[in-house]
């Protein structure tokens, strides 16, 4: 292969970076990089990570290719159990999830996120899809990585969101312990720029993709963020990562998540 | 919740769609890309019935048909779009902005614990999120409740008993048992939580058959049986058929404007009865979404 790789291999490396090994790990529907990142991880330094496979529930399954759709049965290939929707409900809320990957239209500061309505409610600009499982399962699992391929845009992350669909660490009726909420809420935010964690329960930069500068992030974002001081950019892949993300998204999937512009970033190994 | 005892309830489509009046609370079996009731909403578009409130998990193209028909009074499902490949859903979005329709949006695990409350009988059960989210502002029915164990204070929702669960199977029986392959989605909920349940399946087969390959619904909680071929198209039903994506793209295409949608609407779904669905998309195409089996690349190219 090429010594070239492009952002959304990179982007869904960094994904499963925040997989830890021997835990739950789960994503809900229309999450292509999601998917594929938890693949990944599972097939790297996550070989014992239980995952719940997107809306088909099926039980650690190794999917010859990742369909358009996520509960297709292509992704149940090699899978001896899948769950019911009361199974994996039931596991999320009562805390068993260790990780689920969520994405946001809009992104406040505080990880609250917005998948119902552009302009709020019930007069939407916009009405979006909807949050699936999210409002519950948000305030129960463990923890939360979030991501965006729209943060350029300056649409995304924002002050405040017009709606709050999924729970982040404040809301204006409080504070998750105030709401009495046992995840951890967001732990990390993956966007197309770089990658923000939560000190504090607000967004901080930690590292930044290897052609984006700290101007592009301020520039692209509505709300104040700390800075790390150890900011740094985001690790390089190693050729089999690289290989493994082609290899188990030959439909290239993952890519209808990024803008054309974004694709035409490419990096070397 | 009644039961249903007639031991044979093989019926035709309009028979039963007939059983759902107007203003009914429907419940819509199936998700996203798969097993969606397609010929029983076809069904209701045909014959008028409107003013439906209609209840559901993830939905696609059946919520946004039935929006494009100005069905829909309310819409409580958690999610209503085409994931990431063909985005949102154009009739649906276009309903609830200008306001035809209340998008009454919930959250799968909602919808799920107050089917449980329903088929309990209980008259609430507590969900452990929502608090603190703007969902909870759509829904003046939740309430809040203090447990009395842990002063942890909860949302409190209502039991969902929808007037008919309308649900699609690969197979049933005459008297209405259904096989359906995992994922079941609320199929199961809906068929024990709703006052009846409306089924269609690709095949009538024997009881045997039904019984050798599993029972998921019985036939007690089952109204009406209809066989519809292909009645789940464009979403998937296995281990029949996959769904169809270039049918689904072209409806969003047609659906970005209220004149296209009605084209659609009038070409696929009024203009033409079940027998006549099939013969537009073509038999050639209906194959050819039986052909996964033949290989994983052959499964794979069909998503090409």
């Amino acid at each position: 292969m090429s010594s070239r790789f492009g952002l959304d291999e990179l982007f869904v490396v960094e994904l499963a970076r925040t997989v830890r090994n021997a835990e739950v790990i789960f994503h809900g529907f229309g999450s292509p990089c999601a998917t594929v990142a938890m693949h990944l991880a599972k097939r790297t330094h996550a070989p014992h990570a239980l995952l719940i496979e997107g809306a088909t529930y099926a039980v650690n399954p190794s999917p010859a290719f990742i369909p358009p759709s996520s509960n297709d049965h292509s992704l149940k290939r090699g899978s001896a159990y899948s769950m019911r929707f009361e199974e994996a409900f039931d596991m999320s809320i009562r805390g068993d999830v260790d990780l689920m990957f969520l994405s946001g239209i809009q992104i406040d500061p505080h990880g609250n996120t917005n998948v119902t309505a552009v302009g709020g409610m019930p007069q939407p600009k916009v009405k979006l899809g909807g949050g699936g499982g999210g409002c519950n399962m948000s305030a129960t699992i463990g923890r939360l990585t979030l991501w965006t391929t729209n943060h350029r845009s300056g649409r995304c992350l924002v002050e405040e969101c017009d709606f709050i669909t999924d729970i982040g660490h404040r809301t204006p009726e409080g504070t998750r312990a105030e709401l009495g909420y046992p995840g951890g809420g967001p732990e990390v935010l993956v966007t197309e720029l770089g990658v923000f964690d939560y000190p504090e329960g607000r967004a901080r930069l930690r590292k930044l993709f290897p052609d984006v500068t700290l101007a592009n992030v301020t520039a692209a974002t509505g709300f104040e963020f700390a800075v790390a001081p150890d900011l740094a950019p985001v690790e390089t892949p190693s050729r089999d990562q690289i290989d493994l993300v082609r290899a188990i998204d030959p439909l290239n999937v993952r890519r209808r998540e990024f803008r054309p512009a974004e694709l035409e970033r490419t990096f070397s190994l | 919740m009644a039961v249903h005892l007639a031991p044979d309830k093989l019926t035709d489509l309009a028979t039963a769609v007939a059983m759902v009046r107007p203003g009914s609370m429907v419940a819509l079996g199936g998700g996203l890309s798969a097993r969606l009731p397609m010929a029983l909403v076809r069904g209701l578009i045909r014959a008028g019935t409107g003013d439906l409130h209609v209840v559901g998990s993830a939905h696609s193209i059946d919520v946004d048909l039935l929006a494009a028909a100005g069905a829909i009074s309310v819409c409580e499902q958690s999610y209503v779009g085409y994931e990431q490949d063909h985005g949102l859903a154009p009739a649906f979005r276009r309903a609830a902005q200008e306001g035809l329709l209340e998008a009454r949006e919930s959250c799968c695990d909602t919808v799920l614990t107050q089917l449980r409350a329903a088929e309990m009988g209980l008259s609430f059960l507590p969900v452990h999120g929502v608090k603190g989210t703007d969902i909870e502002g759509l829904h003046p029915e939740y309430s809040r409740v203090t447990c009395p164990f842990t002063g942890h204070e909860y949302v409190a929702v209502p039991p969902l008993a929808p007037d008919a669960a309308l649900v699609h199977a690969p197979i049933g029986d005459r008297q209405g048992n259904l096989h359906i392959e995992q994922p079941y989605v609320l199929d199961e909920r809906f068929a024990m939580a709703s006052a009846m349940t409306i089924a269609t399946v690709d095949r009538i087969v024997s009881a045997d058959e039904v019984s050798a390959a599993g029972i998921v619904v019985p036939y007690y909680r089952v109204a009406a049986v209809v066989e519809a071929p292909f009645g789940a198209h464009p979403s998937s039903c296995y281990p029949g058929y996959a769904y169809d994506r270039a049918h689904l793209a072209s409806w969003v295409a047609a659906a970005r404007t209220a004149e296209g949608a009605q084209d659609y609407l009038d070409r696929y779904v009024t203009g033409v009865d079940e027998d006549g669905y099939r013969r537009l998309v073509g038999s050639d195409r209906l194959e050819h979404l039986t052909g996964y089996r033949a290989s994983d690349r052959a499964w794979m190219e069909l998503f090409r």
